[in-house]
C-alpha cells in the first residue's frame, strides 16, 4: 500500500524507495520501516532464487485475510438485514395479533355478541354487558378523550362512544391510592385518544379498554397496560378519522328519565 | 477444499492449476453469497424505501398528529363559544386544516405499515428535545388546566385565552415542523411540514391582530 503512494506526498521519513525524489533524506529513512517495505518489494518482484518459497506462504496469508473480512462483512450484512426484516415484520404486525399476545386481554369482538357490537346512537341511560363496558349502543355525544383525566366517574353512554372513536379508556377502582392514580395519569396526560376515570364497583384495581377488548389488573405498574395502549390506541377505532375533541367534558351519570341526550350535548359543546 | 489445501505440498511445481481452481471456488462462493444477499435485499427493500418505525418521519407524524389534535380541540371550543366573527372564522380554518393534515399524516403512517401511535416519549425523533416536553406535553401545548379554563371562559376572556393559547401552540408546531424539514429527506414529508410552517406563520400575524382588537375592545 505504501508503495503506491507517490514519494513526494509522504512524510520524508517514510520515503523508503531508493529513487531520487529530491525530498529530504532517503538514506536516513532506512532505519526501521524500511526492512519490511523492501521485503514486500522483494516478495512481489521475486528476483532471487530462494524467493519462490515465500510466494506460496504469502498467497496463503492473502487468501485467509480477505476470506475473514468477507465472512465478517457477510455476517454483519446478514445481521443488519435480518434485524431489518425482523423489526419491520414486528412493526407492521396487526394490532389484534399484538393484543392477542398480551396475556389476560379479553377479546369481546370474537364473541359476536350483538349487545356489545351494537353501534347505534340512543338517548338516555343504557345497560351494558360488561363492567366497564367495551361496546354497545351509546349516546350521540362522546366523552372528550384528548388525554382527559376525569376525577369523578363518567357516564358509560359517553365513554363507549369514545371507544368507538378509537380511544383507550383507563378506569380504576374508586378510592385507589393517589400515588397509584398518578402512575395511570402519566399514561394519559397530553395524549389524544386517551381518557381516564374512576369506576364504581370495579372488581380489579385497573381496567383498560378499547372497543371490544379489555384488560384487567391489580397492578398499576403492570407492563401489559402499556402494551395494550401501544397496540390498540387509535387502531381500535370503529370510525377511522373520528376525533376525540369537542366531546362531553362533564362527569356523573346520564340523568335518568329526562335522558334525551340534548342536555348532555349542550353541556359538551 | 481438501484438494485445495493439499495441492501446494503435493505439486509445488504446478502452482497455477490449484490457484485457478481456488479462484473458481471463490467465484462460486461469491456468486452464491451474492444471490442470497440479493434475494434478502429484494425482500426487504420495499420496507427500506418507506420510513422505519423509529424514523424522524414516523415520529414527526405521530407527534404532530397529537399536537394538531389539540389545536382542533381548542379551535372547536372557540368556534362554538366565541361571538367574534373573525375568531369564529379563524377557528374554523384551523380546525378543518389541521384535521385534514392529521388525515394525511395518519394515512401515510398506514401506507408505511406503521402504528399511528408510539410508546416512545414525545419528541424522541428530535435531537436535544428532552427538555421541551413538560408533563408529557409537546412544545406549545396547553395544559389540562388551561383547556378547562378555556372551556369555562366566555366573551372577551374566551377570545383572549383562545388567541393566546393558539399563538403559543402555533409557535411550538412551527418549531417541530422546521426541525422535521431539516432532519427529513422525504419530499412529501418536507412538503407537508413546509405548508404547516408557512400557514401557521401567516396565522400568527392574524392572531396578533385579533389579539390586539380583543384586548382593546
Amino acid at each position: 500500500m505504501s508503495m503506491s503512494t507517490p514519494g513526494p506526498e509522504r512524510v520524508p521519513s517514510s520515503v523508503k524507495v531508493g529513487k531520487t525524489t529530491g525530498q529530504g533524506k532517503p538514506p536516513t529513512g532506512k532505519t526501521t520501516g524500511n526492512t519490511t517495505a523492501s521485503d514486500r518489494q522483494g516478495a512481489k518482484s521475486g528476483k532471487k532464487g530462494r524467493k519462490p518459497v515465500s510466494p506460496v506462504k504469502v498467497s496463503g496469508g492473502r487468501n485467509w485475510g480477505p476470506i475473514a473480512v468477507a465472512a465478517a462483512v457477510v455476517l454483519i450484512a446478514a445481521g443488519i438485514i435480518g434485524y431489518g426484516v425482523y423489526a419491520s415484520v414486528q412493526g407492521s404486525r396487526d394490532w389484534t395479533d399484538k393484543l392477542a399476545d398480551i396475556s389476560g386481554v379479553v377479546n369481546y369482538r370474537a364473541q359476536k355478541n350483538p349487545k356489545i357490537d351494537d353501534r347505534t346512537h340512543k338517548d338516555g341511560a343504557q345497560t351494558y354487558v360488561t363492567s366497564p363496558p367495551v361496546g354497545g349502543a351509546h349516546n350521540q355525544s362522546w366523552q372528550n378523550c384528548m388525554g382527559d383525566v376525569y376525577t369523578e366517574p363518567i357516564a358509560n353512554e359517553h365513554a363507549v362512544h369514545s371507544l368507538e372513536h378509537g380511544a383507550v379508556w383507563i378506569t380504576y377502582k374508586q378510592g385507589l391510592a393517589a400515588d397509584q392514580v398518578d402512575v395511570l395519569k402519566k399514561k394519559v396526560e397530553g395524549k389524544d385518544y386517551m381518557l381516564m376515570s374512576p369506576y364504581a364497583g370495579l372488581d380489579k384495581n385497573v381496567s383498560v379498554q378499547v372497543w371490544g377488548y379489555q384488560l384487567k389488573t391489580d397492578d398499576v405498574n403492570d407492563d401489559r397496560i402499556d402494551d395494550f395502549i401501544s397496540a390498540a390506541r387509535i387502531k381500535a377505532s370503529m370510525e377511522p378519522g373520528a376525533a376525540c375533541s369537542s366531546g362531553n367534558t362533564t362527569t356523573g351519570p346520564i340523568t335518568a328519565g329526562a335522558g334525551n341526550g340534548t342536555g348532555m350535548d349542550s353541556a359538551g359543546s | 477444499m481438501v484438494q485445495d489445501v493439499a495441492s501446494p505440498d503435493a505439486a509445488p511445481a504446478s502452482g497455477e492449476a490449484p490457484a485457478l481452481r481456488r479462484f473458481g471456488y471463490a467465484a462460486v462462493a461469491v456468486l452464491l453469497v451474492g444471490i442470497l444477499l440479493g434475494t434478502a435485499i429484494g425482500l426487504v427493500v420495499p420496507r427500506f424505501r418507506t420510513p422505519a418505525d423509529d424514523s424522524v418521519e414516523a415520529g414527526f407524524f405521530r407527534d404532530m398528529s397529537s399536537h394538531h389534535a389539540q389545536a382542533v380541540e381548542m379551535a372547536m371550543v372557540a368556534h362554538a363559544a366565541s361571538g367574534t366573527p373573525g375568531i369564529v372564522t379563524l377557528a374554523a380554518d384551523i380546525a378543518t386544516t389541521q384535521q385534514a393534515q392529521i388525515g394525511y399524516m395518519q394515512a401515510w403512517l398506514r401506507d408505511w405499515d406503521l402504528s399511528p401511535t408510539s410508546d416512545q416519549r414525545p419528541m424522541a425523533w428530535m435531537p436535544d428535545s428532552a427538555g421541551s416536553v413538560v408533563n408529557g406535553l409537546m412544545p406549545g401545548m396547553a395544559t389540562p388546566e388551561q383547556l378547562a379554563s378555556l372551556r369555562r371562559a366566555t366573551g372577551k376572556q374566551l377570545d383572549v385565552q383562545f388567541l393566546t393559547l393558539m399563538r403559543a401552540h402555533h409557535l411550538g408546531g412551527i418549531h417541530m415542523a422546521q426541525e422535521a424539514e431539516k432532519l427529513s429527506d422525504d419530499k412529501d414529508v418536507d412538503w407537508l411540514a413546509d405548508s404547516m410552517v408557512t400557514a401557521q406563520q401567516g396565522e400568527i400575524q392574524l392572531i396578533d391582530d385579533l389579539l390586539k382588537q380583543a384586548q382593546s375592545g
